[in-house]
């Protein structure tokens, strides 16, 4: 009787290796070209030239196979890269949604025209997606999407319009989630479709939406009678729900789910090392047990998608404590402080801590709701 | 998992769904019919040598290979000492000592020890259930050497009155008899194997409780509907899972090698993840089972009470917090560093 296995996955000497390779990496980067590290850099510090240096140095597109110009490493090879991208604080946000998922689902689904075509780019760090899934009255109940691709002669006209979607103004193409059928009440997962929609074809617009921290990562993008050619269908016609759900995995699974703010942490204890009270060091001490065990739930999942298993509820799981986790952290730290006032903190610090403050809302918001992650625990324990 | 683990928890698993329930564990006295059935089956099925060396007539299994098997154990309430016999052969078999065919329990918690011959006086706190067992074995320091000490029980046991599902003795020995008395190795840390073999405890009767909590929530009816459609008891019970999960998780920590159930690093996390999750799990599975859950018939109280006694053993989660933080702090290393090595 054991509900939710995360097998134990030992991290070898060569994924060892590795970390110390993208350390070395990013220091030289950081120098030459005057990066600044930032909190939650996968959302909100998009580089594309740096980008295209992890390109170079092959670590995106990493399990993708050689022929479509990946490199055939493991899920563990690039879960080690990712974890060191973001404790770096390195602006990664270009690449991101593509070298995470976008690139794995037309690995996944594509045709052959559409892997040759897009594959190689992705893996150098040269073409970026966003996500085509929430809508104005589509949020959490994704099943509900309006945006509707009509048949035509030529292939296929898209209308509709996507909320949220990070990135999209520097994105090149978005896997567009629409109805291909109108819905069936009794059955509200069949009739949707994945689509590859260019982002510079006619009739899509990207207006962009402010976020409370005066950002503009996040859109609107609207599809007005956008025409598709047939080879934008991105799987099967009428199989995007169960497409999408596997999508959802990978992007929930992932070390960004607790390791955004990790620089600020970071950060914090190098000035409070020496300045902690036997309150703050056992705060230390209670994140330290709960980190290592996120990372080694995470870690596991990307051996799981290895594998080639369907880890979408232990993914919802990561998610979940996740989120749960990095918004006590902000909490934690302010306790941690050791009664010293926040305006004596470093510049460089207040700076960190105000930024996450104000962003760690969107957090349980982003990649499915607090509510949803808990629906579909709930779900697979058969209770509802 | 391993075939012979398979096979292994496999018989564990007919024995004590057999003969392990609920009046066992309201009812267990070392005479009745039901323990003594249950007691020689497993001695006779030789489970408690597990982790004997095969030259020592045990199975030569490791520490990480029975980790599911103690899971099991938890998950059934078994209310023996199963796993402290295993482990206190194991600790025999680790100083070359044949294990014994009998029930064995063990402490760490000694005062006033005063060896004369072959015999042993002294005080020994917290030791479960001695009521059951027939041997001691003892981590116990004198003159600055630590020893490994099994004697054969006696004296006078007082059962400590505590909110515990499992009865725990101390004991106040006069002369009783070693059978075998040795140097204990520098490396081998009995506290922390000890609290190790908790956290994996914690981990299954919270696997226990969540089963629990979906049968009951499945089954009754309020307000003309199956508690488990309200959203409300949904995210109770999601919550719970979370909390296992995450315990599940973080006993990884153990399963690279037998060396780390004596790690400070690789105990401490577990000890502590495992211990706030009991935290929440306690109070969440109480909520989703009303007053059902608070009577002594239901088995819930059980676990839960056995989720508290095993948390507030050896320095609870606050305690492993600040022993966890100072071992960060007092190394020179970043902490990025530290929580990859």
């Amino acid at each position: 009787m054991t509900y939710f296995d995360f097998p134990h996955i030992e991290e070898d000497d060569n994924l060892k290796n590795l970390r110390n390779d993208v350390k070395s990496f990013l220091k030289t980067t950081f120098n030459s070209n005057n990066i600044k590290p930032q909190a939650d850099a996968w959302m909100y510090s998009a580089n594309p030239e740096f980008s295209k240096k992890l390109g170079e140095k092959g670590w995106l597109g990493m399990s993708f196979p050689k022929k479509y110009g990946g490199h055939e490493k493991t899920m563990l090879e690039r879960y080690v890269i990712t974890e060191e991208l973001l404790v770096a604080g390195a602006p990664v946000a270009a690449h991101w949604i593509a070298d995470r998922q976008s690139g794995s689902q037309i690995i996944r689904y594509g045709t052959e025209e559409q892997k040759k075509e897009i594959i190689p780019k992705i893996s150098s760090g040269e073409c970026f997606f966003a996500i085509g899934m929430s809508e104005p009255d589509s949020g959490s109940d994704l099943a509900s999407v309006k945006t509707f691709a009509k048949k035509t002669a030529d292939g296929w006209e898209l209308t509709g319009r996507k909320i949220w979607s990070t990135g999209a103004h520097l994105s090149h193409y978005m896997i567009v989630l629409a109805r291909t059928e109108k819905l069936d009440e009794k059955n509200r997962h069949s009739g949707l479709s994945q689509f590859l929609v260019n982002l510079k074809l006619p009739g899509v617009e990207i207006n962009p939406i402010e976020d409370m921290t005066h950002q503009k990562h996040f859109n609107e993008t609207v599809f007005n009678n956008v025409k598709l050619n047939k080879d934008a269908l991105l799987g099967e016609e009428g199989m995007g729900w169960q497409q999408v759900v596997g999508e959802l995995a990978l992007e929930r699974s992932g070390p960004e789910r607790f390791l955004s703010h990790y620089i600020l942490l970071d950060n914090f204890i190098s000035e409070f090392r020496y300045k902690m009270s036997e309150m703050g060091i056992t705060s230390l001490g209670k994140i330290i047990s709960e980190l290592q065990t996120l990372r080694m739930m995470s870690f596991s999942i990307a051996w799981m998608i290895q594998e080639k298993k369907s880890p979408d509820v232990q993914a919802a799981f990561v998610k979940e404590a996740g989120n749960v986790f990095e918004k006590k952290l902000i909490e934690t730290i302010r306790e941690m402080s050791n009664l010293i006032p926040f305006e004596e903190w470093s510049s460089s610090l207040k700076s960190l801590f105000q930024d996450a403050t104000l962003r760690i809302p969107a957090n349980s918001l982003r990649g499915g709701t607090s509510e949803i992650m808990r629906g579909i625990i709930s779900k697979q324990l058969g209770l509802r | 998992m391993k075939d012979e683990v398979k096979i292994i928890l496999d018989i564990c698993d007919k024995i004590l769904l057999k003969n392990v329930d609920h009046h066992l564990r309201l009812n267990l006295e070392p005479n009745s019919t039901q323990f003594k059935t249950l007691k020689n089956e497993i001695i006779s099925s030789e489970l408690t040598k597990l982790l004997v060396k095969e030259d020592l007539g045990g199975a030569g299994m490791t520490l990480t290979d029975i980790i599911p098997i103690i899971q099991l154990s938890a998950q059934y309430g078994t209310p023996i000492p199963f796993i402290e016999t295993i482990i206190s052969n194991f600790l025999l078999s680790e100083l070359n000592i044949k294990a014994e065919n009998d029930f064995i329990t063990l402490t760490n918690k000694t005062e006033n020890i005063l060896i004369k011959k072959d015999k042993i006086s002294g005080n020994f706190k917290s030791i479960p259930y001695l009521n059951l067992a027939e041997k001691i074995l003892v981590e116990t320091e004198i003159k600055n050497q630590k020893y490994i000490i099994l004697f054969k029980k006696g004296g006078k046991l007082t059962l400590q009155k505590n909110f515990l599902s499992e009865p725990k003795f101390d004991l106040d020995a006069s002369e009783l008899e070693i059978i075998s008395m040795i140097e204990k190795p520098e490396q081998m840390d009995v506290q922390n194997l000890l609290i190790n073999v908790r956290s994996i405890q914690s981990f299954g009767a919270m696997e226990k409780i969540l089963k629990l909590c979906i049968e009951y929530c499945s089954q009754r009816k309020q307000f003309g509907r199956t508690l488990s459609k309200f959203q409300m008891i949904q995210n109770h019970i999601s919550e719970i899972a979370l909390e296992v999960a995450a315990s599940g998780a973080s006993l990884s920590t153990l399963k690279n090698n037998n060396k780390n159930f004596y790690n400070l690093k690789s105990t401490a996390i577990p000890k502590i993840r495992t211990g706030i999750a009991s935290g929440k799990v306690i109070a969440l599975s109480h909520q989703v089972h009303g007053a059902m859950g608070f009577t002594k018939e239901y088995e819930l109280s059980y676990f839960t009470k056995a989720l508290n006694s095993w948390r507030n053993e050896f320095g609870n989660e606050i305690y492993w917090q600040n022993i966890l933080g100072k071992l960060f702090l007092n190394q020179n290393k970043n902490f990025w560093e530290f929580l990859n090595n």
